[in-house]
């Protein structure tokens, strides 16, 4: 302990190079722990959505089926489900935006009941289900559209041949893990919109998300639906809301793997560059370590001495890139960019873990410099002219 | 000038440091080209999709070919437009086909995703000539068979020569594994048309209608003709259009590999900064010398920022090389994604092409470049008397 201010101003003492040591280290943290996020932000909010026992409801071919409106009711009736609504992703073009935003058409009365982490004022639930035409918006896709109460959104079919015009009743709003970013309309416009042009494959739903009693009770629905309409035209494949999530990133192929080999460089990267410049101190200070021993530290002292110096540098680089990007996450708000990164945050755990592998950065290449320095003869190092 | 052998012995002289700052170059360099790889693997196989003289008709407001339609009607009128290449028999260059999904999963995985099949017209072939049959045989038309390329052969259970798979609530066999030379046919399976389009109850309209324009004026002319006809009251785009709008939905994965690469140049000039620091603080008497000697500022800045460029070349090639290894050793590497314009599967292969490893090249040259400045502009402000003290 008592050689901390030492280790300290060790630290400080060419300013440049820890600072350049430091920032180096931070900026890659940062992008470590950023793509990190990418997986971890979703499993969290998966783990934290999980409490209220959802379970998606699948056509057998996945989400390119789709499954007459009417298995919402039979659905309903199975033992165990408390509420069911429908969700078809309607997949329209906004203005001239190029990306989209989810658009779900679904059941006014029900929604709540089976998001019950979102919430809404009453007076606007209320008006929403009084409008055929209206819709309900995340409070956080509100901002970035600037949408209030009462504005238009035209939305120009792809999926479907068919054009929305919705107008905004309410704005939900839930906690963080929730996705703030869906518009909500009524199924009944969207089918009854389809009908109108003929298109064949109205009175479909997407999907068929329900609430189950209890967790326990979750297998014996999912059997007792799949059972139900086993041998009818559209057999259905439920699944849990998390399976559901991580049927998505499935999607995008191997993500974790791409994620986990770039980290896997960025970190060897770093651990080259930082025991050259911990190499390069300890070399500057050779006549000054053998000075140390003459006078009596022995060599486990500067060895740990050198470590904690080391460990310092990199902790700082965590400090700015781990920590630093789970505030720059907090306070950018980036669905302005994509709809999609609404919900991307740093999890806490995912930052801590980026702290401590910079611990570990700057432990191991610490190591060989601070041997060498520990194993400098008195003798020569003493004579020595850097 | 200084010569370039000074800088040279100068690296050579501190083995170990050099060595690790070209391994750490060596390593961004390495993760940058791999990025930029996947992106540029991507957009390739879209982009070689596309023959600059094909048409694609999909139902208007429609963006990818699972979700739109196209009348048999429709086609009809079209196929008789003047301006359609035509085959040795006089025969229009058009095709109606049909896409749906199966919903496979991939090998060693148990979620299955979207998988593109296409119900073909015997004409499709003509629009596709790269296609070939590389084990197997072509599947007969009006039987449940089907053929599959060889990448999702590779990446997908039940996609194996033999295997029997599910689309539309039908079985069929794996009857022949295809090549098309890359391209997003490769990440399709193909089968009868009429036999699918039974199965998914879709008689009367088809997904698209895929043509070819005799000449780069008549395909203008077609689209032309095709968009403004409110009786048939459908969308054309070129083929290139087509792709490159796909390619343009998965710029998320683009944004992601330059965000990596920008943090990693960044990261790394800071490392080449540290070094050429110790570099110079360690020779100041030697640059006091070399200014005593006569050599004016511009020399020496010249020669240390040379001295970083060469570090970083350096570690540049160790980084090319290490790419150009994968392709060599492994053959590449397949992997595939989900096209976020059409929701499917796209099974293509990093590209370490020359563009690919330039670009990786131009991020070691910047951090050089930068790195290595400050650090020379010190070396040139001391003065000599002061360096000529230093120990």
């Amino acid at each position: 302990m008592k050689f901390l201010p030492m280790i300290f101003r060790n630290v400080f003492r060419n300013k440049i190079r820890s600072l350049f040591t430091a920032a180096s280290i931070a900026v890659s943290l940062f992008l470590v722990v950023t793509l990190y996020s990418l997986i971890t932000a979703q499993e969290e909010s998966t783990d934290a959505n999980s409490q209220a026992n959802r379970v998606a409801v699948l056509h057998e071919a996945g989400l390119a089926g789709n499954l007459p409106i009417s298995y919402v009711n039979r659905i309903s009736r199975v033992p165990g489900v408390i509420h069911t609504i429908p969700m078809s992703w309607f997949g329209g073009n906004y203005r001239e935006e190029t990306t989209q935003f989810p658009q779900f058409a679904t059941d006014a009365k029900e929604l709540f009941n089976v998001y019950p982490e979102l919430t809404i004022p009453a007076d606007e639930l209320e008006a929403w289900q009084n409008d055929k035409t209206g819709c309900v918006v995340g409070a956080l896709i509100a901002r970035n559209k600037g949408w209030k109460i009462g504005s238009k959104i035209p939305l120009q079919g792809n999926i479907y041949p068919a054009n929305l015009e919705l107008t905004v009743r309410g704005i939900y709003d839930g906690p963080p893990t929730m996705d703030r970013g869906w518009v909500l309309f009524h199924f009944d416009y969207f089918d009854e919109s389809l009908k109108k042009l003929n298109y064949p494959n109205s009175g479909n739903a997407g999907l068929v998300m329900i609430r189950a009693e209890s967790a326990a009770k979750m297998p014996e629905v999912m059997q007792a639906i799949t059972a139900a309409f086993e041998s009818s035209d559209a057999p259905v494949k439920p699944m849990t809301e998390k399976d559901f999530a991580a049927s998505f990133m499935e999607m995008m192929g191997n993500v974790r793997g791409f994620i986990r080999m770039t980290s896997t460089a960025v970190v060897l990267a770093l651990l080259c560059v930082a025991a050259n410049t911990m190499a390069m101190s300890v070399r500057e200070r050779t006549r000054e370590i053998a000075l140390l021993k003459a006078i009596g530290f022995n060599q486990s002292t500067i060895l740990g001495m050198f470590l904690a110096e080391s460990v310092t540098i990199g902790v700082l680089g965590g400090i700015l890139g781990a920590l630093g990007a789970k505030l720059l996450f907090y306070s950018v708000d980036l669905s302005s960019i994509d709809a999609g990164l609404g919900m991307f945050y740093i999890p806490w755990r995912t930052a801590l873990w980026g702290l401590a592998l910079a611990a570990v950065v700057g432990l191991l290449s610490g190591l060989i410099p601070a041997w060498r320095a520990a194993h400098v003869s008195v003798i020569e190092g003493l004579r020595k002219v850097v | 000038m200084i010569p370039i052998k000074y800088n040279y012995r100068s690296l050579m002289a501190r083995k170990v440091g050099s060595l690790m700052t070209v391994l750490g170059v060596g390593m961004v360099v390495w993760a940058s080209i791999f990025a930029f790889g996947l992106s540029a693997g991507l957009d390739k196989t879209l982009e070689i999709a596309a023959d600059p003289l094909d048409v694609i008709v999909l139902r208007k407001g429609s963006t990818s070919e699972a979700v739109s339609a196209v009348t048999e009607s429709a086609a009809r009128e079209i196929t008789a437009l003047p301006g359609i290449e035509t085959d040795k028999y006089g025969n229009p260059l058009a095709a109606s086909e049909l896409v749906v999904f199966a919903y496979l999963p991939r090998r060693g995985s148990t979620q299955p995703v979207n998988v593109s099949v296409r119900g073909v017209d015997p004409m499709s072939r003509n629009l596709r000539e790269g296609l070939e049959i590389v084990e197997g045989r072509d599947f007969t038309p009006g039987v449940r068979e089907a053929i599959v390329s060889s990448a999702m052969s590779q990446r997908f259970q039940r996609l194996g020569l033999g295997d029997k798979f599910k689309v539309e609530g039908g079985e069929f066999e794996v009857v022949g594994i295809f090549e098309a030379g890359g391209g997003a046919v490769e990440s399709e399976v193909w089968t009868d048309q009429p036999v699918l389009a039974q199965l998914a109850k879709r008689t009367g309209a088809m997904s698209s209608l895929q043509l070819r324009a005799a000449s780069q004026a008549d395909q203008e002319r077609l689209v032309n003709r095709i968009q403004n006809d409110e009786q048939i009251d459908l969308k054309a785009t070129t083929e290139v259009n087509y792709y490159a709008e796909q390619a343009q939905q998965s710029s998320l994965i683009k944004v992601v590999g330059y965000m990596i690469a920008f943090f990693l140049t960044i990261g790394a000039m800071f490392a080449v900064a540290n070094t050429m620091y110790g570099a110079i603080a360690s020779r100041a008497r030697e640059i006091g010398t070399l200014r005593a000697l006569g050599f004016g500022r511009l020399s020496i800045l010249t020669a240390f920022v040379l001295e970083s460029l060469v570090l970083c070349l350096a570690g540049a090639v160790l980084g090319c090389l290490g790419a150009l290894a994968i392709t060599f050793f492994l053959g590449g590497i397949q992997t595939g994604t989900m096209n976020p314009g059409t929701f499917t599967e796209v099974a293509f292969s990093f590209d370490f092409g020359p563009r690919v490893l330039a670009q990786g090249a131009i991020l070691a040259v910047v951090m050089g470049l930068v790195g290595g400045f400050l650090p020379a502009l010190r070396a040139v402000r001391m003065k000599v008397v002061d360096a000529l003290r230093e120990v």
